[in-house]
């Protein structure tokens, strides 16, 4: 479905060694613009070892990793944000004391027309506006965007700093996105936001690589599901050719590996 | 929100607890040490004999807000006001002396905030430079204190300009500037930014280090004017730092409501603060009850004003959350019938 869409990033060979243990163990896995994978896997399967490749916390001890092509060497998050990949992060990275709206414009702020603006003075009327208008074209609900983000829920947190995530993934050209456990700590109407902001990220064109536990979310807002188990990849398929049951299987090793991935 | 809950209740505190604070202070002075206390002159006088606590408390509130105490405030105040004394002893224009004294000050300022960027703990650094700058200040002028030509910064430490004294302006200019920094100016924003979470801001593309170290170059160069200031005041300049104003100052930007965690509080407030301790140490005075007092009692407004803001910002939270969880399904709910 997605072959005919530019490859985002193209993980190759990728093996990844913490002394005699092997975290990754041949992995190849490649995510196309305009595509959201869901990466699964038990505990300890590596998913989160693979994620922290791509977005440049971890490097692998053998193995490529291209960028649009291009083959990079991520030796910090820096780097790979460079690259265009955006990483929500779990710890959130939110300045508590500032308002939502502030938190997602935070180094692009709007400034006053004229010499006040020259002086470095803020429009906080046009800034909380567009902070509105992007978090709406998103489909992101945030409750209060002129309250301190300390005085929200770990939800709403999380809604703040996936929609940062998010927008500034979108203001760049051929964006990729990175999800680490986007709804582990959300309510019910929270998970279905995540959705369809993923969803429609996908649609803009963004590659999104989500790693979840969370197999509803998985199968309703990916198109192609990654099963890994003990550091292999045991699956790479289509959402709409498999079943729970399938992926349950694979992600507990009940089933056999698939057979001739990629 | 309607009616008085108690979230309103510890929210008015917060916000406001302080400006209570010294109003209520004021009311009971004005009874207890009548008639003296509640007189325009003694409310002058309180404004010329806060000003240099103020004017410390604002050198450690940009410290604070940016994420670090520095302790060297006396040192450079010392230092600097020991160059510019040196300077107008010796003949040299007042105005070029006071800006070497500023300039000096903003120079430790960006010493310490360098030295701490390699790594290094910002207590035991600014300790170290509160060291070597009161032992260079004793040094430059063999320990004794300098009184030379200082009579001629009279307009700027004893002066009374249409009833308020002189050195209340140089309160109110930092006040009115530094707030109008921080709270309505870019830089100001990721200033108080870095202080509060350094990483959010690198992660937005934003050097926080840069403003990390503005938060150094601020409290020195505000240790200067403190230090200029009072040299004024009192027509001379001591080597010795007055490392008492540390612990005014720091009780002034406590009682503003900071946790002293960085990123985060009102510079308007620590104003108050300062205010707070010169309204009780000028009553006290009047009174005729011992200085040592206003000592013992800043020391327990510090704990007390620390505790309070604990307290107060662990109940807000809590409520806050559970409040904006309500709005949130509200609005879901809408969504839905649309």
């Amino acid at each position: 479905m997605s072959n005919n869409k530019e490859v985002a990033l193209d993980l190759q060979g990728i093996d990844l060694h913490y002394g005699y243990v092997k975290a990754l163990d041949g992995v190849n896995f490649k995510v196309h613009q305009g595509e959201a994978v869901a990466l699964l896997g038990d505990n300890g399967a590596g998913k989160s070892t693979l994620l922290k490749l791509m977005s440049g916390v971890h490097r692998q001890t053998h193995g490529t990793i291209r960028v649009h092509g291009n083959e990079v060497s991520f030796h910090s998050p820096k780097d790979s944000a460079k690259a265009g990949i955006e990483m929500v992060y779990q710890d959130l990275a939110l300045v508590d004391a500032l308002d939502s709206a502030t938190n997602l414009l935070l180094g692009r702020e709007i400034l006053r027309k004229g010499p006040l603006g020259w002086l470095g003075f803020i429009d906080k009327k046009r800034m909380l506006e567009e902070a509105n208008s992007e978090t709406e074209r998103l489909g992101v609900k945030i409750a209060n965007m002129t309250r301190p983000v300390e005085m929200l829920s770990g939800g709403q947190r999380q809604g703040v700093a996936l929609a940062r995530a998010a927008v500034r993934v979108t203001n760049k050209p051929k964006g990729i996105l990175l999800l680490d456990e986007p709804t582990a700590a959300l309510g019910y109407e929270q998970k279905v936001m995540v959705e369809s902001l993923i969803k429609r990220l996908a649609e803009h064109g963004i590659a999104v690589v989500v790693v979840t536990h969370d197999l509803p979310l998985a199968f309703s807002a990916t198109s192609r599901m990654v099963v890994l188990n003990r550091g292999r990849k045991v699956c790479d398929i289509e959402t709409k050719k498999t079943t729970y049951e399938e992926i349950v299987g694979w992600i507990t090793g009940a089933k056999e590996p698939q057979k001739d991935m990629d | 929100m309607k009616k008085f809950d108690s979230l309103s209740i510890l929210v008015f505190i917060r916000s406001w607890g302080i400006t209570t604070l010294l109003v209520l202070l004021w009311i009971f002075f004005s009874i207890w040490a009548a008639p003296i206390f509640g007189t325009l002159e003694n409310f002058s006088l309180m404004l010329g004999a806060s000003s240099i606590g103020a004017i410390f408390a604002a050198a450690i509130a940009m410290g604070v807000y940016s994420g670090a105490l520095d302790l060297s405030v006396p040192g450079t105040a010392a230092l600097s006001a020991i160059i510019m004394a040196q300077m107008i002893g010796a003949g040299m224009d007042q105005g070029l002396a006071i800006l070497t004294a500023l300039f000096i000050g903003a120079g430790i300022g960006a010493l310490n905030g360098l030295i701490v960027q390699t790594g290094l703990n910002p207590l035991a650094v600014t300790i170290g430079t509160l060291s070597i700058t009161s032992g260079l200040a004793a040094i430059v002028t063999d320990g004794l204190p300098l009184f030379e030509k200082l009579d001629q910064l009279a307009w700027l430490g004893t002066s009374i300009y249409f009833g308020i004294p002189s050195t209340f302006y140089v309160v109110a200019i930092i006040f009115v500037v530094g707030t109008i920094f921080l709270t309505k100016t870019r830089g100001g924003i990721r200033f108080m930014a870095a202080g509060g979470n350094p990483e959010a801001l690198r992660r937005a593309g934003v050097n926080s280090n840069v403003y990390r170290l503005l938060g150094f170059i601020l409290s020195g160069l505000l240790a200067a004017v403190g230090g200029v200031v009072t040299s004024a005041y009192t027509s001379q300049a001591t080597p010795a730092a007055p490392t008492s104003v540390l612990f005014d100052g720091l009780t002034a930007v406590a009682l503003s409501g900071l946790a002293l965690s960085g990123g985060r509080g009102s510079f308007p407030k620590v104003w108050i603060g300062s205010m707070v301790i010169a309204a009780i140490g000028s009553g006290l005075l009047i009174k005729g009850i011992q200085s040592f007092w206003t000592t013992s009692i800043t020391g327990a407004l510090l704990i007390g004003a620390l505790a309070l803001e604990h307290v107060i910002g662990k109940a807000v939270a809590k409520q806050a959350v559970t409040k904006s969880n309500v709005s949130a399904h509200k609005d879901v709910k809408k969504a839905e019938v649309k």
